[in-house]
């Protein structure tokens, strides 16, 4: 997600159902062999869904979605799983709920992660739109029109780029004021 | 307005009374621990994404003098928040299993000399077990970690939230959190005695079998009611590590006379900290910490211990809690150990039942004290020597193969009971491998039997 920019679309190419864990997205053996985000690209859903990366890289150019139903990325607080999907050019997942965790780790690197009430109408395949202004995902070109949940806050550090400002401008104001 | 204890601890770092649901735009926190599975990423990313800010500050700032204690030969150099609220742990795959592992231990020792940060050993144990025991999070502070399994130190009446890589990097520049929602509280409340043979895995099995895996989403598990009173320590431990398996936001125990206790036995190995420790203890005599009685609650569970029979969690989920006593598939791997379940009374617990027992031929059972302190203890108590009659491999502390990397990783049709918290599919190792959870008690029987086996006929009268 780039600076200010609030429109995020690609296709489905992916589709889990609910619990998904990040064990599953990335697994632990991996995770202390490199310090480069990028590098948990080639691992992710390795022992859960091989497939994953052939598919989301079947079409170079291709801006992939991936949809889920609830409880997306529950389990261990490992970052990794958000750089490993990230990185195999997911723009988004859209999901029925996501835990606290992982949520947060996604908006940390401006990674979209939208919630909505069902994506039972969401097919593989479909063209979709993300829009963070106006807070609704359109399905094939308007042909369904679902409302994002998500807080005005939560909105706006996504659409901002993440925390890392709002954190570089507490520690300046830490160190000035400190005696 | 009463409030929960989550709602207390909130409001002393926030400095106001806060209440559920609300948004905290910057929440101070009281202690930071990491692993080596995040440290090293987190301390690269914090020197890079705000040295430029030393840099400036030091440039602007008036007090020429002091900005050199920052910096070397001129240049301004990134300080952790504050050293004496950090600390390191190395636990997940120590001693050392790869070469990169070995280098980021290596850059956490570097890191934490120069930043004068704690750095634990390889073998002091396993991160929420050591936090506890040595006194570096009290009842009433608010902890995070980079582990989802933080949850583990609710036991002492203390806040924890596991946290990523960024969260945990920001947090040690500027001991902050941000745009925390004070979260609502599930109270479980339970009733009743256990019956011999059953424990606090069981009952928190039992829960997440009802409440499944995303049953406590958003919300903070809080556990009371007159056995979780009787329980001790370590039961509450195993109670409030299972948590996040709910997808709690964290899990908790109103601190009472067990947990001075334990705090009291603290100070007592611990000389140093206990004109701090005394003093926190007696201010607050946890009134401060403790939920209300008319404290409001998102959602309420009561359950009967006395009807609890031993539990196993089938593969591949936490939530697919079975009786034991239904089930007797075959096994061959068997680990007592984790954050969740080895500690003092769970390894009594196990070496109850193998005493002068052998260890079914079929089976490598895995025994890893969650500490050199509880492995210490074990080994002068003769509780390691009756493992290792038994037949046991008992391993220095760590976290063992339940994190799939190191020391009894699994292979394809390999079936493992383990007394750890998760048995994701592919979770230990191979992803054709099954992956079972139990008690310590349930573990052991098993271990005996070649079988998943219901441990109270080990304790007929």
């Amino acid at each position: 997600l780039n600076n200010n920019n609030s429109l995020v679309s690609g296709t489905v190419t992916v589709k889990f159902g609910n619990d998904i864990n990040t064990d599953y997205i990335v697994p632990a053996y991996i995770l202390q062999e490199a310090w480069d985000k990028k590098f948990f690209a080639d691992y992710a859903f390795e022992r859960y869904s091989p497939d994953f990366i052939k598919t989301c890289r079947a079409n170079e150019n291709k801006d992939n979605i991936v949809v889920a139903g609830k409880n997306f990325g529950c389990g261990s607080s490992r970052e990794q799983a958000v750089y490993a999907i990230q990185y195999n050019n997911v723009k988004a997942v859209i999901a029925e709920s996501f835990p606290d965790i992982f949520f947060r780790n996604s908006i940390n690197n401006s990674f979209c992660v939208v919630k909505v009430e069902s994506v039972d109408d969401i097919p593989l395949g479909a063209k979709v739109e993300i829009n963070l202004e106006e807070l609704i995902v359109k399905v094939d070109n308007g042909r369904i029109v679902k409302q994002i949940l998500m807080n005005e806050e939560e909105r706006n550090l996504l659409v901002s780029g993440g925390r890392l400002g709002k954190v570089r401008e507490r520690l300046r104001e830490k160190l000035l004021t400190t005696n | 307005m009463q409030q929960t204890i989550v709602e207390k601890i909130v409001s002393r770092v926030a400095g106001r009374k806060v209440h559920t649901g609300e948004l905290i735009d910057i929440l101070p926190i009281d202690k930071l621990y990491f692993n080596e599975v995040i440290a090293p990423p987190a301390i690269i990313n914090f020197q890079e994404d705000f040295r430029a800010v030393y840099s400036e500050a030091a440039s602007s700032r008036n007090r020429a003098g002091e900005i050199a204690v920052w910096g070397e030969n001129g240049k301004s150099k990134v300080k952790v928040f504050d050293p004496s609220r950090v600390c390191f742990i190395p636990d997940h795959t120590v001693p050392s299993c790869s070469v990169k592992v070995a280098q980021g231990v290596n850059l956490m020792k570097q890191f934490a000399s120069d930043q004068g940060i704690k750095m634990f050993k390889e073998g002091d144990g396993i991160e929420h077990t050591v936090v506890t025991e040595e006194g570096f999070v009290r009842p009433g502070e608010v902890v995070v970690a980079t582990d989802s399994h933080t949850d583990t130190v609710g036991a002492i009446g203390a806040l924890g939230f596991g946290i990523g890589t960024t969260e945990a990097e920001y947090a040690l520049a500027t001991g902050e959190i941000y745009d925390f929602f004070v979260p609502e509280t599930y109270k479980f409340e339970i009733t009743g005695d256990f019956r011999p043979g059953v424990s606090a895995k069981d009952l928190i099995l039992t829960i997440l079998g009802r409440v499944k895996e995303g049953g406590c989403s958003k919300k903070v598990a809080e556990y009371s009611g007159e056995t979780i009173r009787r329980m001790g320590m370590d039961g509450r431990f195993t109670m409030c590590n299972m948590s996040v398996e709910m997808s709690a936001r964290t899990g908790i125990v109103n601190p009472d006379e067990v947990t001075s206790q334990f705090m009291l036995e603290t100070i007592a190995r611990h000389p140093e900290l206990s004109s701090e420790l005394s003093s926190k203890m007696a201010d607050r005599s946890f009134s401060g910490v403790r939920s209300d009685d008319d404290a409001s609650y998102a959602s309420v569970m009561e359950l009967d211990a006395e009807k609890i029979e031993p539990q196993v969690a089938l593969p591949h989920s936490p939530a697919n809690a079975k009786p034991a006593s239904e089930i007797s598939d075959e096994i061959n791997v068997v680990f007592i150990g984790s954050c969740t379940n080895a500690r003092h009374s769970d390894l009594i617990e196990a070496s109850k039942i193998l005493k002068g027992k052998k260890v079914h031929p079929n089976v490598n059972l895995l025994v890893i004290p969650a500490s050199r302190l509880v492995y210490n203890w074990a080994m002068n108590e003769g509780i390691l020597k009756i493992f290792a009659d038994a037949g046991a491999n008992i391993e220095s502390s760590n976290c063992g193969p339940c994190f799939g990397k190191h020391m009894g990783v699994l292979s394809p049709g390999d079936r493992c009971l383990s007394t750890s918290n998760r048995n994701y599919k592919g979770r230990m190792g191979s992803p054709d491998a099954s992956i079972y959870l139990s008690s310590p008690a349930t573990a052991a029987a098993s271990a005996i039997e070649g079988k998943i086996a219901d441990p109270r006929r080990y304790y007929a009268a």
